[in-house]
């Protein structure tokens, strides 16, 4: 069974909320979580910055439900993207584990299914949809290996915001059966938070059978991740990590000379 | 003939507050789980909830509910427990959510799973008490209560509760 993760959790400049939302979290169950920094691309160039270190968040993470392994916090990237042509990949990119794309209109949910390099698309949870789900991108994105977000921290808020959200991922589940979904909670608060038991529960409501809503929280989200991390390596075989100096000597003098030839050689 | 078989559900009430989980009362719960039974399901869930729905056991120092439905119908209640938001009690609102820990057939195997459950809460607290007179009060009070002939989930709970009040 793979681990529990909530891949959405709003970024706030209130250390001490973040703090217990992540407590909260890993008194859930969730072994990964991950801190969403949301932007709106404009068309003009524009900053998006670097997240901040999530190490400096605690000396201690806390300890998983459950598990005797402490937490993972991660960065995420969304980008709200109203033209195609706004969208840019930048050098920016690197230093967030997972990038997300949220299409304002049926043109870039098309691209963002089809070419730009993205984890996973979100779906509207505030607002009705504003274009149908056809079928031809959205069996590209999943042959791509790209993910549909469902948020619900929306839906727990507010009656309206619930509706929205349901007829939104039934009509998604009905074009793309089920397959690639995750359900994320995106929230802000940490009464907001849900378990996850609870959310593949949650998961029927949103059309999703009882083996996908399951996965929607645990499996889909650790091949989300996956898919971030290739971006880091090159064709997803070779990764290159920068050493501390002594370290890469030491290695250096290590390393059998026969095979140090060859490598050069090639 | 054939008894009705129910669902026990065994949740977690979490509040930001600890102190905030003495007002809780078993009619709280009641109608605030109906409450959001009828918002998610309407008038056609609340009457399919509303045949067998009861609460059967509250504990307001760790907050556990046990929540009892019929089998054929308990995928409604709890796919209508995660939008509870608040609870109202004595004429106070206590912004809250319920965490399903367990789902059981009986009542008697939601039970054994608590007193797991709480013996692993107190594994997670232990580590946090700061000091060996702390640490070393909490054991002799889990042990005065467990040498007791007598002995039921109950006070599994306040042992857990007692751990979690030394940590704090």
């Amino acid at each position: 069974m793979a681990a529990f993760a909530d891949l959405c959790i709003s970024g706030t400049n209130d250390k001490k909320r973040l703090q217990s939302i992540i407590e909260t979290a890993a008194h859930l169950g969730y072994s990964t979580v991950a801190i969403n920094h949301l932007v709106e691309v404009q068309p003009k160039k524009q900053e998006i910055g670097k997240p901040k270190c999530v190490s400096e968040l605690f000396d201690h993470f806390p300890i998983v439900q459950g598990r005797s392994r402490p937490i993972r916090v991660l960065n995420r990237l969304t980008l709200v993207v109203s033209d195609t042509s706004h969208f840019r990949q930048t050098a920016d990119f690197k230093f967030y584990d997972i990038i997300a794309i949220y299409p304002k209109t049926e043109k870039v949910f098309h691209a963002a299914c089809m070419s730009c390099d993205v984890d996973i698309i979100c779906i509207a949870a505030t607002e009705k949809q504003p274009f149908h789900f056809k079928r031809p991108p959205v069996f590209g994105a999943i042959e791509r290996g790209v993910f549909f977000e469902i948020s619900y921290a929306a839906a727990i808020k507010d009656s309206t915001m619930r509706r929205y959200t349901i007829s939104n991922a039934i009509s998604l589940m009905e074009t793309c059966k089920g397959k690639n979904v995750i359900v994320s909670s995106g929230a802000e608060k940490p009464l907001e938070l849900r378990g996850p038991y609870d959310i593949a529960n949650l998961g029927l409501l949103f059309g999703l059978s009882e083996g996908d809503a399951k996965a929607a929280v645990s499996a889909n989200c650790r091949a989300a991740l996956l898919h971030g991390e290739t971006r880091k390596t090159a064709l997803g075989i070779i990764r290159t990590v920068k050493k501390s100096q002594p370290a890469d000597e030491r290695e250096d003098k290590e390393a059998p000379p026969s095979k140090k030839a060859k490598l050069d050689a090639m | 003939m054939v008894r009705f078989k129910s669902r026990y559900l065994l949740c977690e009430v979490c509040v930001s507050n600890p102190s905030d989980l003495r007002l809780l009362d078993e009619r709280a719960v009641f109608f605030a789980v109906k409450a959001a039974v009828s918002r998610a399901h309407g008038d056609y869930g609340t009457a399919l909830i509303g045949m067998c729905f009861s609460v059967k056991y509250l504990n307001a120092h760790t907050g556990v509910v046990f929540l009892r439905c019929r089998k054929s119908h308990y995928r409604m209640l709890w796919s209508a427990l995660p939008f509870i938001s608040s609870l109202e009690s004595r004429g106070q609102r206590v912004p809250c959510f319920f965490n399903c820990l367990h789902v059981g057939g009986t009542i008697r195997t939601c039970q054994k799973f608590l007193i797991r459950y709480n013996t692993q809460q107190l594994h997670r607290l232990l580590p946090r008490c700061r000091s060996d007179k702390e640490r070393s009060e909490v054991r002799k009070a889990v042990l005065s209560c467990s040498l007791k002939v007598f002995r039921n989930d109950e006070e599994e709970d306040d042992e857990d509760w007692g751990g979690e009040e030394v940590a704090e």
